[in-house]
């Protein structure tokens, strides 16, 4: 079976040099989707590696402008990946959210993830991504309740992001049965569905692939670029990132 | 003023991640069915009495009055309320129900530290463990209300990103419990956060305004003040009186003054409507909406959000929203402990200077109240280093001497 995986990155961590070119050894590694995180000075959702990244990169004066340009910059190079934005709502809305739409439409970005804009109290995101034809993609978890669940799939999502664990991103997930058995209820459901965090070995990566559309990692990434030496050029974070991917999909 | 599915006009609301969605409904739920029950009802009245002092007084401030001519003043001393503040009428009210809940863990965040000493209080009261998240920053600088804490029991863990600040042990506190809610509650310290947060806070706070329009009946009170960081002691003395004929107050951070950074105004100066940490309301952005620092000499104050109700009765008018500056609130912790005998915490001193500034132009026959909600002893290592550098220096490096002193003899 194809093991699709959505690889996950930090803007401008640790400069937008650096996230081109991890961007670009992501796809050569095999990443079938890219998703670009926007830091926020309080990533509530985060673990210490993503906020430690979002943190560092805020503190070297990131702005949202740099992390549009970043995404024109990949745009210009990987014209046909899928690729979307995560955000924190404070972002979203400040700029005013259909701004923000048009805009990520502008940039050929394909989708949004706004973890606390949920849907049905999310300032009108899901019907602007609709609008301009953005695949908005709500994140759920295996805790959540039916009447819940059953209400967001009404919502006419096409791809579904699931947290495979309760709790923040980066901490290793054992994969649960119960987590396994509701991946596969949502499989008849007419949503393809990611299933992320806490994913940091090909074996998981394995176990996964037969209950999800797509495998999200993100943390294990971004420590990696994380560990490079200072003065490691744009093309070493290609490689790296290009090996990495590939040994997630061995 | 109970919100409508959560939110106070545009304010308010549960903007969290799906994850936290089941445990704000649980304990909204649980709420709206313990919070009315007799039973709940009697034994909180019972650890008010027993154990947090209530009623806290009121005080006829004469000597302040007629040193300043005009309106009488009045204090509400809500900081004689056991650990110092009125922070414990919510730790205490949010730990029972927790207990009632069933849940066997604590968890809170705390800025200067009264929140996390009254939760810590509270806990060791009822015999529950409690964690405290506090940044970094704060723990260095609050050492005593981290001696508190752990004497109390209460594990501290400083949070080492972002600012290393309030804000940042609220992030900790939220994705602590993400993991743990279903044994464990998140115990907030004010009026804000997700629904049902500003609404349960704000009826635990509720019982200041309720005493005080006991104490005060015969009185016709023209003006109420309140320090407002999150709000949730203005908002505990104000919802008594919303629906009357006096002038409602908040008291913002004025800090070092009106540049972007050197205060913590969110009502009259740089504050924009935006969506932090779980809900909408009025908070200290930049044009982007990442969130800015803030600065206060009162570390109760330095929040960059302010609770949504607030928020919703300062846009509406029918609360007033002022600034002091660090420098008023110093000399007006110094006014009232001359002219009463009464320190005012640093936050509370914010109330006190507007008071100041208000009464001189009111007839004598008016009457205003202003809410003394925390003392200033947990200020002492602040205030002292403000007020008297030159001896409060002397004094620490004596303690420290003779702590190494000690050290030799026993080590």
């Amino acid at each position: 079976m194809a093991k699709l995986l959505m690889t996950h990155l930090v803007a401008g961590y640790p400069s937008d040099e650096a996230s081109l070119g991890a961007a670009l050894g992501m796809v050569q590694g095999g990443a079938a989707y890219l998703e670009v995180q926007f830091p926020f000075s309080d990533p509530s959702a985060d673990g210490p590696t993503i906020q430690g990244a979002c943190q560092w990169a805020l503190d070297r004066g990131w702005k949202p402008e740099r992390g549009w340009k970043l995404i024109e910059r990949i745009r210009e190079s990987l014209p046909e990946v899928p690729l979307y934005i995560m955000a924190y709502a404070s972002l979203v809305y400040t700029p005013g959210i259909a701004s923000f739409c048009r805009r990520a439409r502008e940039h050929r970005v394909t989708g949004l993830i706004v973890p606390d804009l949920a849907y049905g109290q999310d300032e009108g995101l899901a019907e602007e991504s609709r609008k301009v034809g953005l695949d908005l993609m709500p994140v759920i978890v295996p805790s959540i309740l039916p009447q819940r669940l059953e209400h967001i799939l009404q919502g006419g999502f096409s791809n579904i992001y699931v947290a495979l664990r309760s709790g923040i991103t980066g901490t290793h997930t054992e994969l649960q049965p119960q987590v396994l058995d509701f991946l596969e209820s949502l499989k008849t459901r007419g949503v393809r569905v990611f299933g992320g965090f806490g994913i940091d070995s090909s074996s998981q990566v394995k176990l996964l692939a037969p209950h999800v559309h797509a495998i999200v990692v993100g943390s294990h990434l971004v420590r990696a670029i994380g560990q490079m030496p200072p003065d490691s050029k744009p093309e070493d974070y290609t490689e790296l990132l290009c090996a990495r991917v590939r040994s997630l999909l061995d | 003023m109970p919100s409508r599915n959560g939110y106070f006009g545009e304010f308010g609301g549960r903007y969290v991640a799906e994850v936290l969605r089941r445990p704000l409904e649980e304990l909204e739920e649980a709420f709206h069915r313990f919070y009315p029950d007799p039973a709940f009802q009697s034994e909180l009245e019972r650890l008010r009495v027993e154990y947090i002092g209530r009623p806290t007084p009121v005080l006829r401030a004469h000597r302040a009055s007629e040193e300043l001519g005009g309106a009488n003043i009045y204090v509400k001393l809500e900081g004689l309320a056991n650990t110092g503040a009125h922070k414990i009428n919510n730790a205490m009210g949010q730990a029972l129900l927790a207990r009632m809940m069933g849940k066997t863990r604590i968890i809170a965040e705390t800025g200067a530290g009264q929140h996390g000493v009254a939760t810590a209080a509270a806990c060791a009261r009822l015999g529950l463990p409690c964690r405290v998240y506090m940044g970094e920053v704060d723990v260095r600088r609050q050492r005593p209300n981290v001696f508190l804490m752990e004497l109390f029991g209460a594990e501290v863990v400083p949070v080492t990103s972002g600012t290393r600040t309030l804000k940042d042990a609220v992030n900790e506190a939220l994705r602590d419990w993400a993991a743990s809610w279903e044994n464990t509650h998140y115990l907030l310290g004010s009026a804000l956060g997700p629904a049902p947060f500003p609404d349960m806070v704000r009826e635990f706070q509720s019982v200041i305004g309720r005493e005080v329009r006991e104490q005060l009946r015969d009185v016709k009170l023209d003006a109420i003040l309140a320090c407002v960081g999150g709000g949730s002691n203005a908002i505990g003395l104000f919802s008594a009186f919303v629906d009357e004929d006096v002038r409602l107050i908040g008291v913002e951070a004025g800090g070092r003054g009106p540049q972007l950074g050197e205060n913590a105004v969110r009502m009259t100066q740089a504050g924009r409507v935006g969506i932090v940490q779980g809900y909408k309301s009025y908070f200290i952005l930049d044009d982007d909406g990442q969130v800015e620092r803030t600065h206060s000499v009162s570390a109760g104050l330095d929040y960059a959000g302010i609770g949504p109700e607030l928020a919703f009765l300062g846009k509406s008018g029918r609360v007033e929203f002022q600034s002091v500056t660090d420098q008023e609130t110093l000399d007006a912790l110094k006014f009232f402990a001359r002219t009463e005998g009464i320190v005012f915490a640093l936050e509370s001193a914010h109330a006190g200077a507007a008071a100041i500034r208000l009464a001189p132009h009111l007839p004598r026959k008016a009457n205003i109240l202003v809410n003394m909600s925390g003392r200033g002893d947990k200020d002492i290592f602040i205030t002292a280093k403000a007020l008297q550098p030159q001896q409060w220096r002397d004094f620490l490096l004596s303690e420290a001497a003779s702590i190494s002193e000690a050290e030799k003899h026993h080590g």
